[in-house]
């Protein structure tokens, strides 16, 4: 029964020692480590939420890049497209212009060969029925009248003309 | 085998409250006991170990700090909060206290020579009325004394039955010190009784070398290395169990005026 009847030192002592223990751990030891147990699971915290914010930031940047290669792959194809039918557009005109200074060149030639020709054929004509006057006074011997001359110089060159399409 | 009564005997003085002036008992007067020299090496080792701990945290945590926020961190989450709720890390201060008291007493006590200082009434006692007090002027503080009182009764009880039930509730509260005292006590002091007996049929078995000798020293050699790894664990637990049951008993002071 002794074993279970406290002993009044003992329980001065341990009065004593649960004063000092309590006082000391928590006043002194406690608070450091119970602060810095909140201030590593508040930064834990922080950590992970900025981790999981970055994370958000970066999927969205990828998301904003991916948009902004596949507009400008777009605006490229595009570019690329319009110099392509400018090229082609430009090329028609310069085609249609070369033909049609082609097309200049050949008119403005055939009447310069035209103007040329009819120039010769008035010489001819000329020509030709003075020498015809010429040469009829020398068979004939004789002057011929203005209009027998003149129904000569149409009969050669009726024949002359006919020649002449041939 | 006629040795065995005697070494008992000795045994049990040695366990049973002596004073280090001489004497016995409460002759003892207010001089130190084998209990409480042993007790006062606990309480400066706690002290050492928690004053060295604190100065060493760091946010990246090692050594001597590292253990002691590990300690810190198991009482404030495992028994505070998970007991008590989130209020409880309002009372780790005192949980804590009582924790690492008993904890490293009962782990000095496990190394030879030393006792351990929660091994004799004079600690558990003292300590679990500590507890008692504490955890009734908790309930008080919150509710004011009538209230309190009244609150150990289910408000509806019919009178006839709430008398009863005041009564067995009342009863019950008192002998939680002395629950909460015995039980640490006895498992610290039949822990170092089983050891001694042990140690007393080696002695015996080897002083008296006989043909049992071969079988009965080895079993004792093995025996006190189980028990002594036994002891830890049941150092360890018992702690746990006193600090837990206190928060219980703070929990429920808390939670008394909410029915």
């Amino acid at each position: 029964m002794e074993l279970i009847i406290p002993n009044t030192t003992e329980m001065w002592v341990n009065i004593v020692a649960f004063l000092i223990l309590f006082v000391v751990l928590a006043k002194f030891a406690f608070p450091p480590i119970t602060k810095m147990l909140d201030e590593r699971a508040d930064k834990i915290r922080e950590s992970l939420e900025k981790a999981e914010d970055t994370r958000v930031e970066a999927e969205r940047l990828l998301e904003e890049y991916k948009v902004q290669m596949a507009e400008a792959r777009a605006e490229a194809t595009q570019v690329i497209e319009q110099g392509r039918k400018v090229a082609e557009s430009m090329k028609a005109e310069i085609l249609a212009k070369a033909r049609e200074e082609a097309e200049a060149e050949k008119v403005k030639a055939i009447e310069a060969i035209k103007a040329e020709k009819s120039a010769a054929m008035a010489e001819i004509k000329g020509e030709v029925a003075d020498l015809s006057v010429a040469v009829a006074g020398k068979i004939l011997g004789s002057s011929l009248t203005k209009a027998d001359h003149a129904a000569l110089i149409d009969k050669y060159l009726a024949e002359v003309g006919s020649l002449n399409e041939n | 085998m006629e040795e065995m009564p005697i070494k008992m005997e000795h045994l049990l003085h040695e366990l049973s409250v002596l004073s280090l002036a001489g004497g016995h008992g409460e002759a003892a007067g207010f001089s130190l006991t084998n209990y409480t020299f042993w007790l006062i090496a606990a309480v400066i080792l706690v002290l050492a170990f928690f004053i060295a701990g604190s100065r060493n945290v760091k946010l990246v945590p090692s050594g001597i700090g590292n253990l002691a926020e590990a300690g810190v961190d198991f009482v404030r989450n495992s028994v505070c909060i998970d007991v008590i709720g989130p209020e409880g890390k309002k009372y780790f201060p005192f949980l804590g206290t009582i924790f690492f008291f008993i904890l490293i007493n009962n782990l000095l006590g496990n190394i030879p020579p030393a006792l351990p200082g929660t091994g004799t009434v004079g600690t558990t006692f003292t300590w679990a009325i500590i507890v008692f007090l504490v955890y009734n002027g908790i309930g008080i503080k919150k509710l004011g004394f009538f209230k309190y009182i009244k609150s150990l009764v289910p408000s509806g009880t019919p009178w006839w039955l709430a008398w009863l039930l005041f009564l067995i509730e009342l009863i019950s509260h008192m002998l939680r010190p002395f629950t909460l005292g015995i039980r640490l006590f006895a498992n610290m002091y039949a822990g170092h009784v089983m050891l001694g007996v042990f140690a007393a049929f080696a002695a015996i078995f080897i002083e008296h070398l006989s043909p049992a000798s071969i079988a009965v020293v080895p079993l004792s050699v093995i025996m006190q290395i189980a028990l002594r790894v036994f002891e830890l664990m049941v150092a360890v637990l018992q702690a746990y169990i006193f600090t837990i049951l206190t928060a219980v008993y703070i929990g429920g002071a808390l939670e008394a005026g909410s029915h």
